[in-house]
């Protein structure tokens, strides 16, 4: 079985009944590895269609789950049950209860890491005191308004004002919470997450490939969330300075939010600085501060100092792109596509208006961007199958598009591993106009091919 | 993906029912199981399809059954037209399966399931209709319909599932606005076969309640047989679980007395 990743959440839904015959064939422990791999920070099976299970049924998840979560520092457990289910659950596990439930997948996206500064205000109640603490501690963490009921009078006196809050948390259990550096995108931000002890393994888990081809489609400002870090070393210092200096030639911006003092030498700090990090006390002196995070995150050619040219593995694979993203379009509107114009030069797009754009990058045995000009209204068109309704909200339709874009970046991923190419993609990146997008992508060579579906154009740009 | 046209052209190419099926269909519906069981010998696949049938495990017949008289009159008059149902269905099952990972004995074994425990079922309901009996049969044709439209298009199916989480049937309803059971619909209609089996599955897929409350009532009963048929390992390791999506509010009322039908604890 499959999981869906969304929000730094994979999520298993098997449907019907769970018993101890059948749930081997659900799921393996090959799944979960697969989905671990995805950087996700949560891994839960969902119950929502599940009528019927016993012990059985849950008890080799449970065994997969703690392994899963030992070698890889996630949370783990499961999500969307009735109160009737979250019954069954505890009195099957009593105080051996050491994995998570999350009675909905809204509840368990407030506690991932993917998800956080939201400013969500969030009401809870738990019968046991130190969950409810645990609860609490993490939501405030988590850059949430916990308010906590002391009593179930209390809480349902307050649940009555359902209005009054985002979310109510009940029948829900914080199992052992995992720790990992997680990834997330927010604008144009890209926020990764550190913890404990900052020493050279820093070296090992950090994602360099990922960052970097991060930093080659476009993304400018990176953020270390590093509320939970309790001190960092001389590797560590290093190897942030180094970072950072590396990324100077894109013009890109390293920030810290919530890192203390406390256990670090104070000169590190002045170390980082003088690379050029920036430090911040609260997430929302750059998030909520547009201004800046205009000025920080703006994608900029001033100094891409690595030209690149492609490469002629490159375009011997281009028809290989075109296919995929032609195929996936078409896939998604049930047009037919046909091809006008090939060159190769830089970036030219004759009507600007009522366009968005999107680029995702890849890379391993090669790399490059594939960048992806819409008209709107096929952009629409191709978010109705994903969201099953017809929409104006332009960030709506961005955020689809990025779900869009996704799958021809897996497509092309597929397409190039029958070709024994191994790649990688980064998460995509949306442009609301194209004057955004030329910022990046201006000065670059590409291949340039111009489509047409029913008569709307559409263009399709490689580069490196 | 898939557009009408693919749709109405996959309906086109359905075969009519072969004339030794209708004749014996019709000689079960006034009840002449010997004149029936002649006719139905003729056509050497529909024998050899109803031996295999009776003789699995589920049938639970201490010796092997051979002949077609014999099975006929073991099963009665609307077994047997349930029978000859499942093997029109079986015709349209590909030779080789490629979306689902089935193969031609775990279809007879999926439809000997189903159809068994749908017997069960309407004895607990105390309904005595061979129409009604027969209705089960043309639920795996969903399943034989989503291979059929589906089975060139499995990646992007799956690339399409890795960001979203939507059923075939949904897929089919968002691109063509017609859906799995619509087809099969299509299907009892060019068959003859009676109209209420058509509105009973059309309630099982869950998502279309019949306004006639014994149909519904049925609906929601099959519905849920087919979840807990496809919750068998088998099923679940053919890729068959998710193929639509299990409406559990849909069944919620009934699920009590499901259990108790089903013997499960």
């Amino acid at each position: 079985m499959r999981a869906l990743v969304k929000n730094g959440i994979g999520i298993f839904s098997p449907q019907g009944f769970l018993d101890g015959n059948n749930n081997a064939s659900f799921l393996s422990i090959e799944d979960i590895d697969a989905t671990a791999k995805l950087n996700v920070d949560m891994i839960l099976v969902s119950l929502k269609k599940v009528i019927f299970f016993n012990r059985n049924g849950l008890d080799a998840f449970v065994k997969m789950f703690i392994k899963v979560r030992a070698a890889q520092h996630i949370t783990v457990g499961f999500c969307d049950y009735d109160s009737k289910k979250f019954t069954a659950i505890r009195k099957f596990y009593r105080s051996d209860l050491n994995f998570s439930l999350f009675a909905s997948q809204e509840i368990a996206e407030l506690f991932a890491s993917s998800y956080k500064n939201q400013n969500k205000n969030v009401l809870l109640y738990n019968e046991d005191k130190s969950q409810r603490s645990a609860m609490a501690i993490e939501l405030h963490d988590k850059g949430h308004n916990p308010i906590i009921a002391q009593t179930e009078k209390e809480f349902k006196e307050k649940s009555t004002n359902a209005n009054a809050y985002d979310l109510i948390i009940k029948d829900s259990f914080l199992g052992q919470m995992g720790q990992s550096i997680a990834t997330r995108v927010t604008g144009n931000a890209i926020i990764y997450t550190v913890s404990s002890f900052l020493d050279a393994e820093i070296g090992n888990t950090f994602n360099i490939a990922y960052h970097n081809n991060s930093l080659n489609v476009g993304f400018r400002l990176f953020i270390f969330d590093a509320y939970k870090v309790v001190s960092m070393n001389v590797h560590a210092l290093n190897f942030f300075s180094k970072l950072s200096t590396s990324g100077a030639e894109y013009n890109a911006t390293i920030c810290f939010v919530g890192m203390t003092f406390e256990k670090t030498p104070k000169a590190f700090k002045e170390t980082l600085e003088d690379a050029g990090i920036m430090f911040y006390n609260q997430m929302d002196d750059i998030l909520q501060n547009k201004e800046l995070l205009e000025e920080l995150g703006a994608s900029s050619a001033a100094a891409i100092a690595n030209k690149r040219v492609l490469n002629k593995v490159m375009v011997t694979e281009l028809p290989n792109f075109i296919d995929a993203t032609v195929a996936t379009i078409e896939m998604m509107t049930n047009s037919k596509a046909s091809k006008e114009a090939v060159k190769i030069d830089e970036i030219k797009i004759p009507d600007t208006t009522d366009k968005i754009a999107s680029s995702i990058g890849f890379y391993g045995d090669i790399d490059g961007m594939v960048i992806l000009v819409f008209p709107k209204e096929i952009a629409k068109k191709a978010c109705e199958l994903l969201i099953a309704e017809k929409t104006d909200d332009l960030e709506l339709i961005l955020d689809t598009l990025a779900e869009l874009v996704n799958i021809v970046g897996g497509k092309i991923k597929t397409l190039l591993s029958d070709q024994k190419l191994s790649v990688d993609i980064t998460l995509p990146r949306t442009y609301p106009n194209v004057d955004a997008l030329l910022e990046i992508a201006e000065k670059r060579k590409g291949v340039q091919v111009d489509l047409t579906f029913n008569n709307d154009k559409f263009l399709f740009f490689l580069t490196r | 993906m898939i557009t009408k046209n693919i749709i109405d052209s996959y309906i086109e190419k359905i075969p009519p029912s072969p004339k030794a099926l209708k004749e014996t269909l019709m000689l079960l519906n006034v009840g002449e199981l010997t004149k029936a069981s002649k006719v139905a010998q003729t056509d050497m696949a529909l024998s050899s399809y109803l031996k295999n049938l009776v003789n699995r495990p589920i049938y639970g017949f201490k010796n092997e059954v051979t002949e077609i008289s014999q099975i006929f009159g073991i099963l009665g008059v609307s077994a047997s037209q349930q029978a000859v149902y499942n093997y029109m269905i079986s015709l349209l099952s590909p030779s080789k399966w490629k979306l689902f990972k089935l193969n031609s004995s775990s279809f007879r074994e999926l439809q000997a399931e189903l159809s068994r425990r749908w017997k069960n079922i309407l004895e607990h309901l105390e309904i005595d209709n061979k129409d009604i009996e027969s209705a089960i049969t043309l639920l795996p044709a969903s399943i034989i319909v989503s291979e059929a439209l589906f089975c060139d298009k499995i990646k992007d199916i799956n690339l399409l599932r890795s960001v979203n989480p939507i059923d075939l049937n949904t897929v089919l309803m968002r691109l063509c606005k017609v859906d799995l059971f619509d087809i099969c619909e299509q299907i009892a209609y060019k068959w003859e076969m009676p109209q209420q089996i058509a509105e009973i599955i059309h309630a099982a897929s869950g998502v279309k309640p019949a306004q006639d409350e014994t149909t519904n009532l049925l609906g929601k009963w099959m519905h849920l047989l087919l979840f807990y048929t496809l919750s068998q390992p088998m099923f679940i390791e053919a890729e068959l679980n998710d193929f639509i999506d299990f409406q559990i509010d849909y069944v919620g009322d009934i699920y009590d007395e499901f259990s108790q039908v089903m013997e499960i604890e």
